[in-house]
C-alpha cells in the first residue's frame, strides 16, 4: 500500500488548470477549420469538395465551416494555399435556440446521467476521461450518476440509432426536473456521417430537447468541462464565440 | 367447576359428532361442516382453558381404572390451560380456513377421512394437555403422532409425502419412547402412575437418575418440539402436508414438545442444577441459529417456514433454559421472567407461523406451486391475504408493535440479567448464547424481508402469479383473525404478562408481576406495594398522566425496586403503539402541508431503461438472499454436482449442467453417523443368518441356555 501511496505524493498534482488557467499542454485539442477567403470562386469550390462529411460550403470566395457536421479528417488542413485555416482551442460548446443554464442552487453541484444512443466509443472514450486524474470533473461538482432518478442532466453522444430511441426517451422521462440535456459530438448533433436512415434517426433534437451541444468527433474533455461549466451558468453565454 | 366439567363434555361430544357428521354427509359438503363444528370445538376449548386461567382454579376429573395402569383421570392445571388455550386460538381459524382450503383436494383425496382425522386429532391434542397420569397422556400423545402422520401424508400418492410422513412419524416414535422410559423412571420411586403421585415420588430420585430423566425427557420431547439435533423431520413433514395442517403442526403440535419438556422438568421433577439449564439454553441457541441460517436462503416457502420454526422453538427453548438456570441459582424473579419470555414466545410463535402457513397455503392452493423464484406481484390480486402476511411477517421478524418483539425483547433481557449470576462459566454461556439469538434476530428480518417482498411485491415472475383465481373470503377472514391477535398480543403485553406469570408462578414460588408490570398507571391502586421514592421518581417523569382514563397497567418494566430510580428496562408497546400512530400521521400531514403547492409526478419505475422488463430480469429471492448464502458457505457447505453432455468424438461439450446439492448440517453431523452406525449394526448382526438350519437350531438352544443361566443365577 505505501508504494502507491509514496507515488502519489511524488508525482503531486497534475490536474489541468484550466478553469482558473490556461490550458497549455500540446495535444490538448485537435483544433478545427475556420471559414476562409480564397483567392478565388473556382479555389474556393476545390477546398469545398475536400470535405467528406459536408462541413464545407462555398460562399462566393468564401469558404464556410459549419463545425456542427465537422468530422476532424484533417482532410481540408492543407499546406499553404492548398487547404483552409485551422484554430486551436477548445471551448466550442454552443446553446441551442431553448438552452438555458441551470440556476444558482446547481451550480456547484449537478448530476449527470451519460447515454450511449449509438456511439463509435470515440466520444464515450473522451467522456470516461472526465474522471481521471487530469480532468478529473469532481473538483468542480460534476458527478456521473448510474441512475437517471438522481441524474440533472443528460449527456448524450452518438447517432440516435432506432434501438436506442426508447432508452433514451425513458432515460429523460425518468430524470426530475428540471433537467437539462447536452448532446456531445458530431453524431449527437447532426447524425455526422450515419445521418438518417432506416437504423438511425439522426441528432438527438429529433426526439430530446436539446438544451447544449458540444461539436468535435470525438470533443476534447476539456470541450466537455467547458459545456459543463456553461451549462451549470459558471461559464458566461458569450465566452464561446470561438477559439482563444 | 361443574361449568368447565360441561364445557369439557360438550367439546368431546362435539368432536364425536363431528366424526358422524362428516361420515355421513357427502365429501361436497364436509369441509363447510369441518370449518362449522370444528371452529364451534375450538372456541369451546379457549373459553373453558381461559376460565381456568383467568380464575385459576385446577380442574381435575377421575375417570376410570384400568387395573395394570392404575386411575386414569384428566387433570387441567394453569400451565396444561395456557396450552390449551394457544390450541384452540390456533385451530379456531385454521378449522374455518378448511372450508376454503379444502375443496382443491375434493377430486384425487378422500375430504372424509381428513375431516374424521382432523377431529381426532384436535381431541387427541386436547387429551394430551389434559392428562393426568402417564396413560392418558400417552394415549393422547401417540394418537396425535399417529394422527398428524395420516395428515401429513394426506397425499399418499406422492412419494415425496408419504417419505415425509414417515421420517417424522420414527422421530416422534422414537422421541416417544425415550421419553417414555424418562416417565417410567420417576414412576419407579413413586407409588402410582398419575401426575400427582409422580411429583409426589420424584424427589426420590438419586443423581444420575435425575439427569438420565432429563437427557430423556428433553431430547424424547425435542423431537417433537423440533431442537435441533433432532429437527429434521420438521423441514420434510411442512412442504408435503397440506397448508392447513402445516398451521396446526407448526401452532400446535410444536408446542406439544415444549409442553412435555415442561411437564417433565419443571413440574414433576424441577430441574436442579445449572448444568441442565445451560444444555438446555445451548440446544435452544444452536436450534435457533441452524433453524434462520437454513430458513433465510431457501425458496420453497413451506419448507422456509418449517426452518423458521425451528429458530422460534429454539428462542423459546433458549429461554426456558435461562428460566432453569435462574431457578436453580435461587434468582426466582429472574427465573420467572425468563419462562415467562419463553411461553409468551410460544404462545406469539404460535399465532404468527400458524397465520403464515395460512398465506402459504393459499398462495399454494391459488398459484399451485410455491416456489419463491416464480411469484410476486401478488399483492395486486390477493391484497387482504398480503396484508394478512405482511403482519406475520413483521411479527416473525420481532418488529414494533406486534407480538414477536415483546417476547423476544424479553427473552434478550433476561438472557442479559446473567450479571446476576456467580459463575463466570455460566455468565459466558449466557452472553454467547445471547449473542447467538441476536444474529438469529438480524436474519430473520432478512428471511421475512425476503419472504414478503418475493412473493407480493415487484413483478409476476411466472405466468401462474399472473392469473390467480379469486382468493375466498373463508382463506382470509382466519389470516386476519390470526393478524388481530397478533397485533393485540403485540400491544397488550400488560395484559397478557399477569395471566403468563399466573402460569409460572407455581414453578418458581414467586409472582414477577410487580418486578415486571408494575401497577403506575392504575390510578394508585397497587402502588403501594412499591417504594414511595421509587414511585415519585416515576412520577416526576409523568408516569402518572392519563392514569385516570386507562384501564390496566400500561408499562413493561424490570425494575430492582429499590428507593432511587433502579430500573433495568422499560418499554411500553401500548404506548408505542399510539405514539407510533401519532408520528406517522403526524409525519404525513405535515408533508401534504408542505407539499400542497407542488405538482407531484409519476413516472414508471426505472427499469434501465429496457425496452421490455421481462419477469426474468427483476430480483428474485435467489439473489436476495445469495450474500447470507455466501458468508456461511462454510455451514450450508454444498457440493457441486456437474453433469456435461459431451458430443462429437467425446471431445465437445454440448451441455453443460451445474447443480449444487447441500445436506442440511443436522443430518451430515447427527443423521448420517445414525443411519451408518445403524447399517453398519445391522450388517454385523447379518451375519449369522447363515441359512442353515442347524445354526437355527443352535441359536435357539444357545437362547434358551442363557434364559435358563439367567433365571438360575438372578432369581
Amino acid at each position: 500500500m505505501t508504494k502507491w501511496v509514496w507515488k502519489g505524493v511524488r508525482t503531486g498534482i497534475k490536474t489541468t488548470v484550466y478553469p482558473d488557467g490556461q490550458e497549455t499542454a500540446p495535444g490538448i485539442s485537435p483544433g478545427r477549420p475556420v471559414s476562409t477567403e480564397c483567392g478565388s470562386r473556382e479555389e474556393a469550390l476545390a477546398r469545398v469538395a475536400l470535405c467528406p462529411a459536408g462541413a464545407l460550403r462555398g460562399d462566393g470566395n468564401r469558404v464556410q465551416a459549419d463545425l456542427r457536421s465537422c468530422v476532424h479528417c484533417l482532410r481540408c488542413r492543407g499546406s499553404e494555399g492548398a487547404g483552409i485555416d485551422w484554430e486551436g482551442g477548445f471551448e466550442w460548446a454552443r446553446w441551442t435556440k431553448r438552452g438555458t443554464p441551470f440556476d444558482r442552487a446547481f451550480a456547484r453541484s449537478i448530476h449527470i446521467r451519460v447515454v450511449d444512443a449509438g456511439a463509435c466509443g470515440a466520444c464515450m472514450s473522451e467522456i470516461n476521461q472526465l474522471n481521471n486524474p487530469y480532468y478529473n470533473i469532481h473538483r468542480l461538482g460534476f458527478f456521473i450518476t448510474p441512475t437517471p432518478r438522481n441524474a440533472d442532466l443528460l449527456m448524450v453522444a452518438g447517432p440516435l440509432t432506432e434501438h436506442m430511441v426508447d432508452p433514451l426517451l425513458k432515460t429523460h422521462e425518468a430524470m426530475p426536473s428540471p433537467k437539462r440535456v447536452i448532446a456531445v459530438g458530431t453524431c449527437a448533433l447532426t447524425g455526422g456521417p450515419f445521418g438518417k436512415g432506416f437504423a438511425c434517426r439522426g441528432g438527438i433534437g429529433e426526439v430530446l430537447p436539446v438544451d447544449l451541444e458540444v461539436p468535435g468527433c470525438p470533443p476534447p474533455p476539456l470541450a466537455l468541462v467547458h459545456a459543463l461549466l456553461m451549462i451549470s451558468g459558471r461559464e458566461g453565454r458569450d465566452t464561446s464565440k470561438g477559439g482563444r | 367447576m361443574t361449568q368447565t366439567g360441561t364445557l369439557l363434555l360438550l367439546f368431546f361430544l362435539l368432536c364425536l359428532a363431528g366424526i358422524v357428521i362428516s361420515a355421513i354427509t357427502p365429501e361436497r359438503k364436509n369441509p363447510l361442516s369441518l370449518s362449522v363444528i370444528a371452529s364451534i370445538a375450538s372456541a369451546i376449548l379457549v373459553w373453558l382453558s381461559g376460565g381456568i386461567l383467568l380464575r385459576g382454579h385446577a380442574y381435575s376429573l377421575p375417570l376410570w381404572t384400568l387395573a395394570p395402569f392404575g386411575h386414569l383421570s384428566l387433570e387441567i392445571n394453569r400451565l396444561s390451560a395456557f396450552f390449551l388455550c394457544v390450541t384452540g386460538i390456533v385451530f379456531l381459524p385454521v378449522s374455518i380456513f378448511s372450508a376454503g382450503y379444502l375443496p382443491r383436494y375434493q377430486e384425487r383425496y378422500s375430504l372424509k377421512t381428513f375431516s374424521i382425522f382432523y377431529y381426532l386429532l384436535l381431541a387427541s391434542i386436547s387429551l394430551t394437555f389434559m392428562a393426568g397420569d402417564i396413560f392418558t397422556f400417552f394415549i393422547g400423545w401417540e394418537a396425535m403422532s399417529i394422527l398428524s402422520y395420516f395428515l401429513v401424508n394426506f397425499e399418499h400418492d406422492k412419494e415425496q409425502s408419504t417419505r415425509a410422513g414417515l421420517t417424522m412419524l420414527l422421530m416422534s416414535e422414537a422421541g416417544a419412547l425415550a421419553a417414555l422410559v424418562a416417565f417410567l423412571i420417576i414412576a419407579s420411586v413413586s407409588t402410582g402412575m398419575s401426575f400427582e403421585a409422580l411429583r409426589a415420588g420424584a424427589g426420590a430420585l438419586g443423581r444420575e437418575a435425575c439427569w438420565a430423566v432429563f437427557l430423556l425427557s428433553f431430547f424424547g420431547f425435542g423431537v417433537k418440539a423440533g431442537l435441533v439435533p433432532v429437527s429434521t423431520w420438521l423441514h420434510r413433514a411442512h412442504p408435503a402436508a397440506p397448508g392447513n395442517v402445516s398451521a396446526i403442526l407448526s401452532g400446535v403440535i410444536l408446542n406439544m414438545g415444549i409442553y412435555g419438556i415442561l411437564k417433565v422438568n419443571l413440574d414433576i421433577l424441577p430441574a436442579a442444577g445449572t448444568g441442565k439449564g445451560l444444555i438446555v439454553m445451548i440446544v435452544g441457541t444452536l436450534s435457533a441459529l441452524a433453524g434462520i441460517l437454513y430458513a433465510t436462503p431457501e425458496n420453497d416457502m413451506k419448507k422456509m417456514l418449517a426452518h423458521s420454526s425451528v429458530e422460534n422453538m429454539g428462542i423459546t427453548t433458549a429461554g426456558l433454559g435461562a428460566g432453569l438456570v435462574f431457578a436453580s441459582t435461587g434468582h426466582a424473579v429472574l427465573a420467572g421472567l425468563a419462562l415467562i419470555a419463553s411461553l409468551y414466545h410460544m404462545a406469539n410463535h404460535s399465532m404468527y407461523k400458524s397465520l403464515l402457513f395460512l398465506g402459504a397455503g393459499t398462495v399454494d392452493a391459488t398459484l399451485g406451486h410455491r416456489d419463491m423464484d416464480r411469484m410476486g406481484g401478488l399483492i395486486r390480486l390477493m391484497p387482504w391475504t398480503a396484508f394478512a402476511f405482511l403482519i406475520g411477517a413483521l411479527s416473525i421478524a420481532a418488529l414494533p408493535p406486534f407480538n414477536g418483539f415483546v417476547s423476544e425483547w424479553l427473552t434478550f433481557q433476561s438472557l442479559l440479567q446473567c450479571s446476576v449470576l456467580s459463575s463466570r462459566a455460566v455468565k459466558i454461556v449466557f452472553a454467547l448464547c445471547g449473542a447467538g439469538l441476536a444474529l438469529t434476530a438480524a436474519l430473520a428480518v432478512t428471511c421475512f424481508v425476503k419472504a414478503f417482498a418475493m412473493n407480493f411485491l415487484g413483478k409476476a415472475r411466472s405466468k401462474a402469479a399472473e392469473t390467480v383465481k379469486k382468493v375466498r373470503r373463508s382463506m382470509t377472514v382466519p389470516m386476519l383473525i390470526l393478524a388481530i391477535v397478533c397485533f393485540l398480543m403485540g400491544i397488550l403485553p400488560t395484559y397478557i404478562i399477569p395471566v403468563i406469570d399466573h402460569t409460572v408462578q407455581p414453578y418458581v414460588h414467586t409472582s414477577t408481576l410487580n418486578q415486571l408490570v408494575p401497577p403506575f398507571f392504575t390510578a394508585g391502586k397497587g402502588n403501594e406495594v412499591l417504594p414511595k421514592a421509587f414511585v415519585s421518581d416515576f412520577h416526576k417523569l409523568g408516569a402518572q398522566i392519563g392514569s385516570q382514563a386507562l384501564p390496566g397497567r400500561g408499562l413493561v418494566i424490570m425494575h430492582r425496586g429499590g428507593k432511587k430510580n433502579p430500573v433495568i428496562f422499560a418499554m411500553s408497546p401500548s404506548y408505542t403503539v399510539v405514539v407510533l400512530f401519532l408520528l406517522l400521521g403526524g409525519c404525513f400531514i405535515l408533508i401534504r402541508l408542505l407539499t400542497r403547492r407542488r405538482a407531484v409526478a409519476r413516472r414508471p419505475a426505472w427499469d434501465g431503461g429496457v425496452r421490455v422488463l421481462l419477469p426474468e430480469m427483476t430480483y428474485t429471492a435467489t439473489g436476495f438472499s445469495n450474500p447470507v448464502r455466501v458468508i456461511f458457505n462454510g455451514i450450508f457447505k454444498p457440493t457441486t454436482v456437474l453433469n456435461s453432455r459431451e458430443a462429437i468424438h467425446r471431445h465437445f461439450q454440448s451441455a453443460i449442467k451445474r447443480e449444487q446439492v447441500e445436506t442440511h448440517l443436522v443430518d451430515r453431523i447427527f443423521g448420517r453417523p445414525v443411519i451408518r452406525g445403524g447399517r453398519a449394526l445391522a450388517n454385523w448382526l447379518g451375519r449369522m443368518h447363515t441359512g442353515r438350519v442347524n445354526a437355527y437350531a443352535a441359536y435357539v438352544l444357545g437362547a434358551l441356555l442363557v434364559v435358563l443361566l439367567v433365571q438360575m443365577l438372578l432369581f
